[in-house]
């Protein structure tokens, strides 16, 4: 009787590993189907798929530049990894809960091959993150008008914080095996992570965080962006790989594979935090190449219609719609400015990194209009104002000065070939206004109009007279010279004059 | 009044007690390490405190000899609202505790925070009693903890304009949130009375 038993066991034994290992995927399978259709995973997805649907419909006025998509993936999918993280949790402990602990007893899973199949149980989860990301980066990318280089290391960080968040989630249901850990967990993650009442400014600490979101009103040129984005995807892929392997640990595994899975997953995060830390103060190269693009950017210069527009080499596609507006609005001018030759040329500060505010100083060389990197919803009429202020005054330096008539000119120029021009109005002055005096925002130095100038510009704009166009070219010569006071405008292009004086003081 | 004893002594304390720990690390962050938080800040931590004294109210009517205390003869209802009426003065005495901890400099009108904090904990009780007057669950704990998350996440995101709950204090709207706030606490007791006694009839047969 024994020697038939012998006979059966040896071959039993054999296929052991395997069957491990097999038998692990088979639990994580069931694990992850289960975790996917736990309600607030579900409602998570859901949420998150229709943010992706209702912001990126908009997003960027239609004209995104891809190395600023890539870090606008990061921060929703953190939502999905605390829903993640507490489905996980309860599914760890949902044997001992259950008081089914003891029937996993008997079978060929070891309690560090379950836990094993409960982490492996999360990667379907950061999959479908991962097909989300995808998804909204790819809509991002095929506008018609996106322009960069997204990056494949900040794109990777959504679905690694799912990943992350639930092995820290197994990882606490193995330390704790309570029920009531997880979601405490989760109000420490919201608020450390999520709400932002975590650290601020920016150094090698506030980069432990899985996202570190820069966001600022000006995109820089993916080369100069400067964030050691590929370190930290390998810091948060170690970290989740490391909790991952303490759960197993924690669960008895002292086998060669989860030793060697936790030094070489320990190694990979501590290597990914220590190098991120040092990547976060930029390079001497990286100053110079900063210094350099704003002050002698290296452009790529192409001709539309007579004009040259010099662009970052990653904004060339822009330059065709650059050319657009400049020619509508040559279109309305009269005399010389009609056919006059700009130069347009794009230009950024990048001295101070991304997420900060700078402020661009006007050209002083005739018939230059600067350009920044963003584009879309207000930035066309900001453009064109300068377009106009440049053929009205010669510089842009002398457009941000204009005080007399020619500002009538000059919002004419801009606004009147456009869809809505009194919406066009109200946006582009700085208090959202259409009567009283205001700042006209540009590129660079904002114009100023006066209360007389915008009670003018708003009867042209909102009823304007038969045959204005035609009169504007045809007295165009006047409507430019240097001291026309704003009530001769308003008189030749036949609209009221204004009620108030005309005076840059008021 | 018998009943008292036995309640007191299955009360899920480990939740409870880990819940009011965490409320009290958050509200007691910015003390500890000397900061001076901004009104809205503040707020925010009162309100994630509150959320943590909830998530341990989750727990409050788990009761995992529930299949055995069904018969009894003493109503579900009562016993549930003993529970409730053993933690509240511990509740009130930890909520106390929570506004003193927070700067004085900061600090949001108490009143209406608590009235937060208050529905907060009704929506936890409510959804609690929800869950074991429709399942037979023993122990719905953290099945409510994980809906009281995802609510607090999606209402603010969600609630509409014109509703608006989580409003700052120096907001014109903050009055009339409160009023909603109380209409919801209101609300939330009616309903997690009315989840409270056993059901009869047919369901019984089970």
């Amino acid at each position: 009787m024994s020697a038939v038993l012998t006979e059966e066991a040896a071959p039993v034994r054999a296929q052991l590993p395997d069957r491990g290992a097999r038998a692990v995927l088979a639990l994580a399978r069931f694990e992850a189907r289960k975790l996917l259709l736990t309600v607030p995973v579900v409602i998570a997805f859901v949420a998150y798929v229709a943010w992706i649907v209702w912001r990126t419909r908009s997003s960027w006025d239609g004209y995104p530049a891809l190395q600023d998509v890539d870090r606008a993936t990061q921060s929703m999918p953190m939502l999905v990894g605390l829903a993640v993280l507490l489905g996980a949790a309860r599914a760890v402990v949902r044997s001992e809960r259950h008081g089914t602990e003891h029937h996993f007893g008997v079978l060929v899973l070891r309690p560090w091959q379950r836990t094993a199949g409960h982490a492996l149980s999360v990667a379907p989860a950061a999959l479908l993150t991962a097909v989300c990301v995808a998804g909204q980066f790819g809509w991002e990318a095929l506008k018609p008008g996106a322009v960069g280089h997204g990056s494949p290391a900040e794109l990777a960080v959504g679905p690694l914080t799912v990943l992350g968040f639930g092995t820290l989630g197994v990882l606490l249901g193995r330390l704790t095996r309570s029920a009531f850990a997880a979601p405490l967990l989760v109000v420490v993650l919201l608020f450390v992570f999520v709400l932002g009442t975590g650290a601020s400014e920016e150094s090698g600490l506030s980069w432990l965080a899985p996202v570190v979101s820069v966001t600022g009103p000006d995109t820089l040129p993916s080369d100069l962006m400067g964030r050691p984005a590929a370190w930290h995807a390998l810091y948060l892929a170690g970290a989740a790989l490391c909790l991952a392997f303490l759960a197993m640990a924690f669960s008895g595994g002292r086998g060669a594979f989860v030793r060697t899975g936790l030094a070489l997953s320990l190694a990979a995060a501590v290597t990914g935090g220590v190098l991120q830390a040092r990547g976060v103060e930029p390079s001497p190269e990286l100053t110079a190449a900063r210094e350099r693009a704003s002050t002698h950017p290296d452009l790529r210069c192409t001709e539309h219609g007579g004009s040259t527009y010099c662009a970052f080499p990653e904004w060339g596609p822009r330059t065709g719609t650059w050319a657009g507006i400049v020619d509508r609005v040559q279109a309305v001018a009269g005399g010389a400015a009609h056919d006059q030759a700009l130069v347009v040329r794009q230009r950024i500060d990048a001295r101070y990194g991304p997420g900060t505010d700078t402020a661009i100083p006007a050209s002083t060389e005739r018939h230059r209009v600067t350009v920044g990197t963003a584009w879309g919803g207000n930035r066309i009429p900001e453009f064109s104002s300068a377009v106009a202020a440049v053929l009205v005054a010669g510089t842009e330096e002398a457009g941000s000065e204009l005080c007399d008539g020619r500002m009538v000119t000059v919002m004419w120029l801009s606004l009147s070939w456009q869809d809505d021009p009194m919406g066009a109005l109200r946006r582009v002055r700085l208090d959202d206004s259409v009567s009283g005096s205001a700042i006209v925002l540009s590129p660079t130095n904002p114009l100023s109009m006066t209360e007389g100038q915008t009670d003018v510009v708003r009867r042209l704009l909102e009823n304007p007279p038969a045959g204005t166009g035609a009169r504007v070219k045809k007295h165009w010569a006047e409507l430019t010279a240097p001291g026309v006071t704003t009530a001769h405008v308003a008189e030749v292009l036949g609209v009221a004059k204004p009620e108030k004086a005309d005076s840059c003081e008021d | 009044m018998e009943l008292v004893g036995p309640l007191w002594r299955t009360l899920p304390w480990r939740p409870l007690a880990a819940a009011g720990a965490l409320g009290l690390l958050v509200v007691g962050t910015p003390a500890a390490t000397g900061a001076e938080p901004a009104p809205w800040q503040t707020l925010l931590l009162l309100r994630g405190a509150a959320l943590a004294g909830a998530l341990g109210l989750a727990f409050l009517l788990d009761d995992p000899a529930r299949h055995l205390t069904g018969p009894v003869p003493t109503p579900r209802l009562l016993r549930q609202a003993l529970r409730v009426a053993l933690v509240a003065p511990l509740a009130a005495l930890w909520w106390t505790a929570v506004l003193l901890l927070v700067p004085s400099a900061s600090r949001p009108p108490a009143g209406e925070v608590s009235l937060e904090a208050v529905t907060a904990g009704a929506f936890a009780l409510a959804a609690a009693a929800l869950a074991v007057r429709l399942t037979d669950e023993a122990r719905p704990g953290p099945l409510v903890a994980a809906a009281l998350l995802v609510a607090a996440v999606l209402v603010p995101l969600l609630a509409p304009e014109d509703w608006a709950l989580f409003v700052q204090a120096d907001d014109p709207r903050w009055p009339a949130a409160h009023e909603r706030w109380a209409v919801l606490a209101a609300a939330l007791t009616a309903a997690a009375a009315g989840c409270g006694p056993e059901p009869l009839g047919r369901r019984a047969g089970r």
